[in-house]
């Protein structure tokens, strides 16, 4: 991999099923709204040694219009919802700040989690988001700081702090940019 | 830490430095074996098992 400039990356791996579904569904997803890929899938991107069965994304607020136009498109793609079939109803549950769900028809491994940008906090990732380039078109994911911060600051778990430690020992990401980002975590009460 | 925990904690250092000293073709065929194999033996639950699962 290779850094092409601040915000862009150069992946030159052999994809795998979860990066592949993950770039169908995000090549969905990009044409309603700007996105950015948080937690664990942004270190197996990366190349950690590890799997998961879901993959975050975080997307604005988007209207009812055009969340039904993405629903479509979506089943259109091979995709359903893995939470209710009833659109009205996601649309609700996302506006509640609540996940939802999407999986290739007939199967819930892997899925994709939608969660709309609840404060500043996930504003701020949508516009540090880091393009990645790969063989079969980009991903846009949370600034590597950032991604260190919020796993060592805010969720913990063990998993998390590999990913965290995974991050770090890969891209050597200076200090004082994870702190910075740390700083910006606490202010939003995270 | 236990030792399945430092043991994990090891590999995961000695991974990243061998991602950050292989081109991205020798370590990303070692993933995909890895993440295609348990993608694909994954339970498919019904949508209904899986949430519960979730806490959903």
């Amino acid at each position: 991999m290779e850094w092409l400039d601040e915000r862009t990356i150069k992946l030159d791996k052999e994809l795998n099923d979860l990066d592949l579904f993950t770039l169908r569904v995000t090549r969905v997803i990009s044409k309603y709204s700007e996105y950015v890929l948080v937690s664990g899938y942004v270190s197996i991107l990366f190349g950690n040694s590890r799997t998961s069965e879901d993959i975050d994304i975080v997307i604005q607020k988007i209207s009812k219009d055009k969340f039904l136009s993405l629903f479509q498109d979506l089943e259109r793609t091979g995709f359903w919802p893995v939470n209710v079939n009833d659109k009205e109803e996601l649309f609700e549950m996302l506006n509640d700040n609540l996940s939802i769900r999407f999986a290739d028809k007939e199967k819930v491994i892997p899925n994709v989690e939608i969660k709309i940008v609840k404060d500043a906090l996930d504003t701020l990732a949508i516009k540090n988001r880091v393009k990645v380039n790969t063989a079969e078109g980009p991903l846009y994911v949370a600034d590597i700081a950032l991604q260190i911060a919020y796993k060592e600051e805010v969720l913990k778990s063990n998993k998390d702090l590999e990913d965290a430690e995974y991050l770090r020992r890969l891209f050597r990401i200076p200090e004082e940019k994870i702190n910075k980002w740390r700083t910006i975590i606490h202010q939003y009460g995270r | 830490m236990d030792d399945n925990l430092r043991q994990r904690r090891e590999f995961v250092r000695f991974w990243a430095d061998y991602v950050r000293t292989h081109d991205d073709k020798t370590w990303s065929e070692q993933q995909k074996t890895l993440i295609n194999s348990v993608l694909r033996s994954a339970k498919q639950f019904s949508r209904k098992e899986y949430l519960e699962r979730k806490g959903e």
